[in-house]
């Protein structure tokens, strides 16, 4: 399996600023998610230099430095020791909204409800003179003036999308979301992060599929094995290669991304993505109706996805374990050989000999 | 390509023309699942549900003893003469709408009270049991007399919606009564233990209020020494106009101390 790196492509402004490039390290997540642990300086990084130990307290410009470094002082500890002594006092809030939850712990595809998806609100559609007609068999009714989406539809319909999400994952395709609407993001990645796929949260640069060879062409791919650990043998090998496409991709916001959608259909990829009743349906092959207007909405059928992803995800790697591959391995020979001659390096000479 | 483009829901036969033709040498690996995992029929119009408002009430029916649940339905609505208009969707009706409306007609200001709208589950339905007032986890509003009224109208024998009407809402007026009294008695305690609240609305109004007075006194002070000015100046005798400079700021100022008393 190919993978390639998308991230210094967006990244480029700040590449040129000579700064160390955040977006690198934030725009792909083709591991197979871990929770982040906080980093916490260690005692050994804080103690003084060894140095400074010698040189008396009092002559040690040094010294201040290092004592301010070692704990937090001032209202801010405080803050902190009042809290950590009284945290355990007071009543207990049980069953709060948090806002997060879904972001954090979405359900799988097995707890899907309509309770859920209405208390999400994925019914809301947009006004009525606004609407699609094609999305005429989504909609359940018009309750003042704006269209009602059938839930029992969505919650098939999310489903489905569900499924192919998992049998693609699970076959080792390469997944795509992308939510470029405001405050999508953490949907987005946390989505991308559990089902092992590309997220983009940033604007779709037109091209970047049909035209993949000048705007993703210095980008970094690798070869990795059935357990997904990367092959640096074949890292040569990978120059001069097309960029890498992907197999599915799942677009929360269609009505913007129309460009990519389009090009999804140039380069005969399926889609997905949410169809408000003012979206096209035809431009996605999985619609899932429901409002791509709420974040609430769009945070929890990105997370259903991405959960389906990690399923499949699981179960790829499971079956690797057993010594079985779920998906057609591409070949070494396939890997040497040149993609302009069609010959293996170092053998052309000797065939035109 | 016509009008519509169905080039998103025919990606698999796309792949395997393209495969048979030889423009790429492998099938993709989602070929079998879009095959196994079908995409849904797209442009395909189905009547929309079509909606009517159903009523439950108790009657006793002449000839029997016990009420009987009698649902109602409202009668069919004419066809619209457009057949454009079959595939249209329908628009949603229930029968607390009417409810709905009434109440917050003769209760206006119910819609200033703050109101959680967030569910989590979407599940709070399920603890909420309508034969009493109150209900647990949820405050007391306008939505409460609503639901109150509705299941009176569905469960008491013989009830009237304005009957149902008078019951909600006198349980919910007593609620509020008490509500308030509580939230007095909780004021005064604290007071006693020596809560300060701040000056009340009446007080910083009062406040703002003096303020406007004591602007306009000022004010006014020069407009009187401006008109008595102008008069003397006029007249010649500018000796008349310092007497009634005086007088004038004689009399602001006994005003003054009458209002200061």
């Amino acid at each position: 399996m190919i993978v390639r790196q998308l991230g210094v492509r967006q990244s480029r402004q700040l590449l040129a600023l000579s700064r160390r490039a955040p977006a690198s390290s934030r725009f792909f997540s083709s591991e197979i998610p871990v929770d982040t642990a906080i980093q916490t300086p260690t005692q050994e990084s804080i103690e003084p230099l060894p140095i400074a130990a010698s040189i008396p307290k009092a002559q040690n410009p040094l010294h201040e430095v290092v004592q301010v470094s070692q704990a937090p002082q001032g209202k801010w500890a405080q803050w902190e020791k009042s809290k950590s002594k009284f945290n355990s006092l007071g009543s207990l809030t049980k069953d709060a909204f948090d806002p997060e939850d879904v972001i954090r712990n979405p359900p799988s595809p097995s707890d899907i409800t309509l309770e859920l998806l209405l208390a999400s609100g994925t019914h809301l559609g947009h006004s009525t003179s606004r609407w699609n007609p094609q999305n005429s068999r989504y909609i359940f009714g018009v309750r003042e003036g704006v269209h009602i989406i059938a839930l029992d539809v969505t919650a098939a319909y999310l489903r489905r999308a569900a499924k192919v999400v998992e049998e693609v994952a699970a076959r080792g395709g390469i997944i795509l979301f992308a939510g470029t609407r405001k405050g999508q993001k953490r949907a987005v990645v946390r989505a991308a992060e559990l089902a092992g796929a590309y997220h983009i949260f940033e604007r779709w640069i037109p091209g970047s599929l049909t035209n993949g060879q000048q705007i993703l062409g210095h980008c970094e791919t690798k070869v990795v094995n059935a357990f997904d650990k990367e092959l640096p043998d074949f890292k040569q090998d990978l120059a001069d290669r097309p960029s890498v496409k992907p197999d599915l991709v799942i677009c929360l916001n269609p009505i913007e991304n129309v460009v990519l959608l389009h090009e999804c259909g140039l380069n005969n990829v399926p889609t997905i993505g949410i169809c408000d009743t003012d979206a096209d349906p035809t431009r996605l092959t999985y619609p899932i109706p429901a409002n791509d207007d709420s974040l609430r909405s769009t945070s929890l059928i990105a997370g259903v996805l991405g959960r389906a992803g990690q399923a499949g995800q699981a179960r790829r790697l499971k079956m690797a374990e057993e010594g079985k591959l779920t998906y057609e391995p591409i070949t070494v020979h396939e890997l040497k050989v040149d993609p302009f001659t069609g010959f293996m390096p170092g053998t052309e000479g000797q065939k035109k000999d | 390509m016509g009008k519509i483009n169905l080039t998103a829901l025919r990606v698999r036969q796309t792949a395997i023309n393209q495969f048979a033709s030889g423009k790429i040498s492998k099938l993709p690996q989602w070929v079998d699942v879009v095959r196994d995992i079908p995409p849904s029929e797209a442009l395909i119009r189905n009547r929309p549900p079509q909606h009517q408002l159903v009523r439950q009430r108790m009657k006793t029916i002449p000839g029997s003893s016990q009420p009987q649940v009698v649902l109602e339905v409202q009668e069919k609505r004419r066809r619209s003469k457009k057949p454009s208009r079959l595939f249209q969707p329908v628009q949603l009706k229930y029968e607390e709408d009417e409810l709905r409306t009434q109440f917050f007609k003769d209760h206006p200001w119910e819609l200033a009270r703050p109101r959680v709208l967030i569910e989590s589950t979407g599940k709070d339905h399920e603890n909420y049991d309508w034969s009493r007032l109150r209900q647990p986890g949820k405050r007391l509003d306008g939505e409460s007399v609503v639901q109150r009224q509705l299941w009176l109208l569905n469960n008491v024998p013989d009830m009237t919606k304005d009957g149902a009407y008078d019951i909600a809402r006198r349980e919910f007026y007593r609620i509020r009564l008490q509500e308030d009294i509580e939230r007095r008695v909780a004021a005064e305690e604290a007071e006693a233990f020596g809560a300060n609240f701040g000056p009340r609305y009446l007080d910083i109004g009062m406040e703002l209020e003096d303020k406007q007075h004591e602007n306009w006194k000022e004010w006014a002070k020069t407009q009187a020494q401006i008109v008595g000015q102008r008069a003397a100046a006029l007249s010649g005798a500018p000796e008349l106009a310092t007497e009634s400079d005086l007088e004038a700021s004689t009399g602001l100022e006994g005003a003054e101390a009458e209002s200061a008393q």
